[in-house]
């Protein structure tokens, strides 16, 4: 395993009985990176996750994680790494300040750090606030804070932004990506296309427990736009959609000319699209 | 150094959720209050307002075993399932600390509790201290306290939910609860009772009470290791199928 490979996993699958969740998993992750693992509900993405973090056992393959088999997995590695699962797991009837303090001493980790993570997601005033009585978008910037605590390696997020505000999410995108700055390699598994590409180094499209395709938002996009089209917004208020051909390019130019185009955009694929074109299935009809 | 600090973390966090739960909260101060109201009520029996040994021998072996019980399979219990119930345990479980630190941290304070409370039971009942053998009772006391703890992880890895640890729980406690409590109505009971841990209790407290010597047998530590033993097989059996939730 070379040294900047933080998370490889090799072969990957798991069978439920007579259920295959998982199926020939292939991947890497490197520090400073973003990996996305993007997919409907139920395509494996918290199973992955499970596996990874050495909740769950798979069937065949290799997961290694900061160079050890995850079947091995141990407190020192826990201690390397942060874990935010799809459900918040925080102490509700404990304080801000308390949910924070317990793990800081499980990670050694000192009162003055609890109070920058407190200042970084912006929770300093809520600090002896019951957990329970935060909003939504505050719990998981609470969760999030205990995740990056003690500065792990590696960062699993399950469904960050799942539910949130678009402003909390906004939010949590940016401590995301101030922690990719710090080096903090990130494993993030979403349904959420535009939250992938804003965010992401490379993504895993997954689908019935296989990958579909991996690459960089950029290039996945790229790869699929076969059609090249554009979107035209005329003076009289008409949108029209035109595919490259040079009878349509004609027309667009005689428009230009005449002044008549409000404004022009190319339309390139997007995640969403991709995944429409490699498996026939929209993530919206999950 | 370090694992102190996880165990003393864990054992925090228990301490506060359960202090925090009210149903289990409850149970310990319901075992003192009853054992007091038993006492006031049935303290016109005896002459002088005292209790008749009879009376006494029930009053301790129902709060005793009581307590063991309650605190062990139910509290324990309960608070891991709480912590399943919350998606908490999982957050713990992958933040280093390991499944012996949260077995430690998840028993201690219901087991000092269980111990203590049974000393205080002792105090209410108003039994006179010159009756009773105080190492014999804490080391029988101990050595109950932490087979009814084990159980009552076992109870907490079987459970998935509050509810259902108490649907688990509470069959249990009627067997180690009842069947010494009833043992004096029935030789059958008795001889069963004989093999149950806490049946070795309720004969210690049958002994105190009627201000007789009491004398552990060889029998009785053989069913008080052999049950404590036989409880952290099983929780290690199941705790190394599972862990402490299944997924």
């Amino acid at each position: 395993m070379e040294q900047n490979v933080l998370l490889q996993l090799s072969h990957i699958s798991k069978r439920y009985k007579t259920e295959l969740a998982l199926k020939d998993i292939n991947m890497e992750l490197h520090p400073g990176e973003i990996l996305g693992f993007l997919g409907p509900s139920g395509a494996g993405k918290t199973t992955t996750i499970k596996i990874i973090t050495g909740q769950l056992r798979q069937t065949s393959g290799e997961a290694k994680i900061l160079g050890t088999d995850s079947a091995n997995i141990d407190a020192s590695i826990y201690e390397r790494i942060g874990v935010v699962s799809d459900n918040s797991g925080i102490y509700e009837k404990m304080t801000v300040w308390q949910n924070l303090n317990m793990f800081a001493k499980i990670w050694r980790v000192p009162r003055t750090r609890v109070e920058e993570v407190l200042r970084q997601v912006d929770l300093s005033e809520h600090s002896k606030k019951q957990a329970g009585k935060l909003s939504k978008g505050q719990k998981q910037r609470l969760v999030l804070a205990r995740a990056v605590l003690h500065k792990p390696r590696i960062l699993f997020l399950d469904e960050p932004t799942s539910g949130l505000d678009p402003t909390t999410a906004v939010e949590i995108h940016k401590m995301l990506l101030d922690l990719k700055k710090e080096g903090m390699a990130i494993f993030l598994t979403t349904h959420n296309m535009e939250e992938a590409t804003k965010l992401c180094d490379n993504v895993a499209l997954l689908y019935q427990g296989e990958i579909v395709e991996f690459g960089s938002p950029q290039e996945l996009c790229l790869k699929y736009n076969h059609d090249k089209r554009y979107q035209i917004l005329l003076d009289d208020r008409k949108e029209i959609i035109l595919e490259q051909s040079p009878e349509n390019i004609r027309k667009i130019a005689e428009w230009m000319e005449k002044d008549q185009v409000q404004c022009i955009h190319s339309c390139e694929p997007t995640l969403e699209s991709v995944f429409l074109q490699v498996t026939g299935k929209t993530l919206n009809a999950w | 150094m370090g694992n102190m600090n996880k165990l003393a973390a864990v054992a925090q966090i228990k301490w506060l959720c359960m202090s925090q739960n009210t149903a289990v909260v409850i149970g310990p101060f319901m075992v003192i209050g009853m054992v007091w109201g038993f006492k006031i009520l049935y303290s016109n029996f005896g002459p002088n307002g005292e209790l008749i040994p009879i009376m006494m021998a029930m009053l301790l072996n129902l709060g005793v075993t009581m307590n063991i019980c309650i605190n062990g399979f139910l509290m324990v219990g309960t608070a891991i399932a709480e912590e399943k119930e919350k998606h908490t345990l999982r957050v713990l479980m992958t933040s280093s600390v390991t499944g012996m630190q949260y077995f430690i941290g998840s028993i201690l304070y219901p087991f000092v509790l269980t111990v203590v409370i049974n000393f205080a039971i002792l105090w209410v009942s108003g039994i006179e201290m010159g009756q009773v053998s105080v190492p014999v009772f804490f080391l029988v006391s101990v050595i109950a306290s932490l087979i009814s703890c084990v159980i009552g992880m076992i109870v907490g890895i079987c459970a998935s939910t509050q509810m259902n640890a108490n649907l688990i729980g509470y069959p249990l406690m009627m067997v180690f609860m009842m069947v010494p409590i009833l043992g004096n109505l029935s030789e059958g009971l008795r001889r069963i009772s004989g093999f149950l841990f806490t049946g070795v209790v309720t004969q210690m407290t049958d002994c105190f009470a009627n201000g007789m010597e009491y004398k552990i047998e060889a029998l009785d530590i053989a069913v008080l290791f052999g049950e404590l033993i036989i409880s952290m097989l099983v929780f290690l059996v199941m705790y190394r199928k599972n862990g402490y939730e299944k997924d």
